[in-house]
């Protein structure tokens, strides 16, 4: 149950149900193991401080006890009222016959009378000597010292005796009150500083899982906005050398991926697989840039259509290999002649065309010229090994006025380039305005 | 009859004694306290040659105390020596003695025996009234199941002894005046 429950909860609030559960933990065991230390020490001291008053008072109990002196007995349990823990304390002699008793004004009679009985009956058992009194008492174990803690009450059996003998005995007893003060205080104070840790831990803890959650959440992040921007270019800068670390820069390399596999697509797209020269698609989506910009600059722009000669002769009589070279050495020249902001494409079949940027009619008269006579000083060196020259006919257009859309002017180029067929070949031909 | 023998017989004579009082006279009951106490006083005393040995108890006039304490310290030592009990009548038959319980009748006689305890360094003890305020040392009184202890300190310490500060504790104590 719990494992699909902490799967549902982020990652932040898991590690801090984990820290905290372990803390919690940790506090309430080491809480524990205090508070019971506590309590076997305090079980321990209460006994002892008892036992001392024990060990005081039947030394002036002594000759009290050895004269059957009732009277004295009594003035000698008398100063046990400053003890408000005390309920009870009893000196009989040998025999068990009472000489004296103290009782507090809290304890009652039936339970004074209730547990000298139980010692008379012998149900008390014998105490194991404290730490460090029986050196202090070496004859316990003959003399027989009882002690003891109840639930209420803590007691001492002491053994007094005179010249070797025993002539009587001692028994006090006293409230656990205030071992039990003394615990609820310590359980207090103990319970309120592993409240507070706990509050500090976990606060800490929340400072602590931004350790792990931060770069994670970071990468969220970013990879989110990548998606929605599809700005595959973005490169993750991370300080991290451990795992994060390796994860941004897995998450990089993938980027870079399909970085470059976008770029080999467009280029694919763009790109005349022959040649290497722009496809047609890519030339028209360029001149519409071209003439768009050239329009808001007013300024004008080329266009040559570049065919070539008696192609279908060169296929037929060379073969479909010479012409695909005939058609890589046009392209070849193309780029060799156009300026860096021009493009050349293949338009289709035997076709050119040729986007010549912020050109007027005379560069772009020029642009023909040169083009013409470059394809037509050109040989062509064929695989068989025999040379070849072809020649190309161009018809060019400049947009203006008359020519304002992409269509307008490659009909208008069309148009110069059939009129540069019929006038013989081998020549550029510009459009009628 | 052997040490633990003799101990349960003394035990049960006491434990007899306390809870059949009523029954039994009450003199029999205040003289084995009495014999008990007069061993017991040596725990808080010391005298002026505590080297002497054996502990000597003699009983001026009391021949049936005397009985007593020998049955009770027959095979018991006091201050680590054997005991010995003297019953004597008059002052002239004493030795040396560390204890004189006096029981004479006559107060001149009582006075005879205190002033001879002062001199030898003896303690004193009697039952008698006005025993301490006449100069003896310890005055032992039973009344009402109750014991009574006089200690008349002035006499103690011109006899050389010293009486510890439990039992003054308990004691009535009387003192001369303080220079």
């Amino acid at each position: 149950m719990t494992a699909p429950l902490l799967d549902q909860i982020p990652i932040r609030y898991k590690l801090l149900v984990l820290l905290g559960l372990s803390l919690g933990l940790g506090l309430l065991v080491s809480s524990g193991v205090a508070l019971y230390s506590t309590y076997a020490a305090e079980r321990q001291s209460s006994l002892r401080a008892l036992h001392q008053i024990a060990a005081i008072t039947s030394e002036n109990m002594r000759a009290a006890l050895a004269f059957h002196d009732a009277a004295s007995a009594a003035n000698i349990l008398t100063p046990l009222h400053t003890n408000p823990h005390i309920r009870y304390a009893f000196v009989e002699d040998q025999q068990g016959q009472l000489l004296s008793q103290y009782r507090a004004q809290a304890s009652t009679d039936t339970q004074a009378a209730a547990w000298r009985a139980q010692w008379q009956q012998g149900l008390l058992p014998p105490g194991k000597a404290l730490a460090g009194q029986a050196a202090s008492n070496p004859d316990n174990a003959q003399t027989s010292l009882h002690q003891g803690i109840e639930q209420d009450y803590h007691y001492v059996i002491y053994p007094i005796s005179l010249d070797g003998q025993r002539i009587g005995t001692l028994g006090l007893q006293a409230d656990n009150q205030a071992m039990y003060a003394k615990m609820r205080h310590f359980g207090i104070l103990q319970g309120s500083a592993s409240v507070l840790i706990f509050l500090g831990l976990l606060l800490l803890s929340w400072r602590l899982q931004l350790i792990f959650t931060r770069p994670i959440l970071e990468l969220i992040d970013r990879m989110r906005q990548i998606g929605q921007e599809k700005n595959y270019s973005a490169v993750l800068s991370t300080h991290h050398r451990d795992e994060f670390g390796e994860l941004y820069r897995g998450f990089n390399a993938m980027l870079q991926e399909v970085r470059q596999r976008d770029e080999q697509l467009s280029r694919l797209a763009r790109t005349d697989a022959l040649t290497g020269l722009a496809n047609r698609g890519h030339a028209l989506e360029t001149l519409d840039t071209m003439l768009t910009r050239a329009q808001r600059k007013g300024e004008s722009m080329g266009l040559i259509l570049i065919d070539v000669d008696h192609f279908k002769q060169v296929n037929d009589n060379y073969g479909h290999p010479a012409g695909d070279q005939v058609l890589r050495d046009i392209a070849g020249i193309l780029q060799t002649n156009v300026r860096f902001y021009d493009l050349a494409a293949r338009f289709g079949g035997e076709e050119f065309v040729l986007l010549c940027d912020a050109a007027d009619w005379s560069a772009t008269t020029d642009m023909a010229e040169r083009i013409r006579s470059s394809v037509a000083a050109h040989v062509c060196q064929l695989s068989a090994g025999q040379p070849l020259q072809v020649t190309v006919s161009l018809g060019f257009a400049i947009s203006g006025a008359a020519l304002r859309t992409a269509s307008d002017l490659i009909d208008a180029a069309d148009r110069a380039l059939y009129r540069a067929k019929q006038a013989g070949r081998n020549r550029s031909e510009s459009a009628q305005p | 009859m052997n040490k633990s023998s003799l101990r349960w017989l003394s035990l049960l004579l006491l434990c007899a004694n306390a809870w059949l009082a009523p029954l039994a006279r009450a003199s029999d009951t205040e003289l084995q306290l009495k014999a008990v106490f007069l061993g017991r006083f040596a725990n808080y005393v010391q005298w002026p040659h505590p080297e002497r040995t054996p502990f000597v108890i003699s009983v001026l006039g009391a021949p049936s105390l005397g009985e007593q304490l020998t049955r009770l310290y027959a095979d018991k030592r006091i201050q680590g020596k054997p005991v010995l009990v003297r019953s004597v009548t008059s002052i002239h038959d004493l030795d040396m003695t560390h204890v004189l319980f006096i029981a004479t009748p006559s107060t001149a006689a009582r006075q005879e025996a205190i002033a001879y305890a002062q001199r030898h360094g003896i303690l004193s003890i009697s039952d008698s009234k006005g025993f301490a305020d006449q100069g003896g040392v310890i005055q032992l009184n039973f009344v009402e199941q109750n014991t009574q202890i006089k200690i008349n300190h002035d006499a103690a310490m011109k006899t050389g002894l010293h009486i510890a500060a439990p039992l003054l504790s308990i004691a009535t104590v009387l003192r001369g005046p303080q220079p």
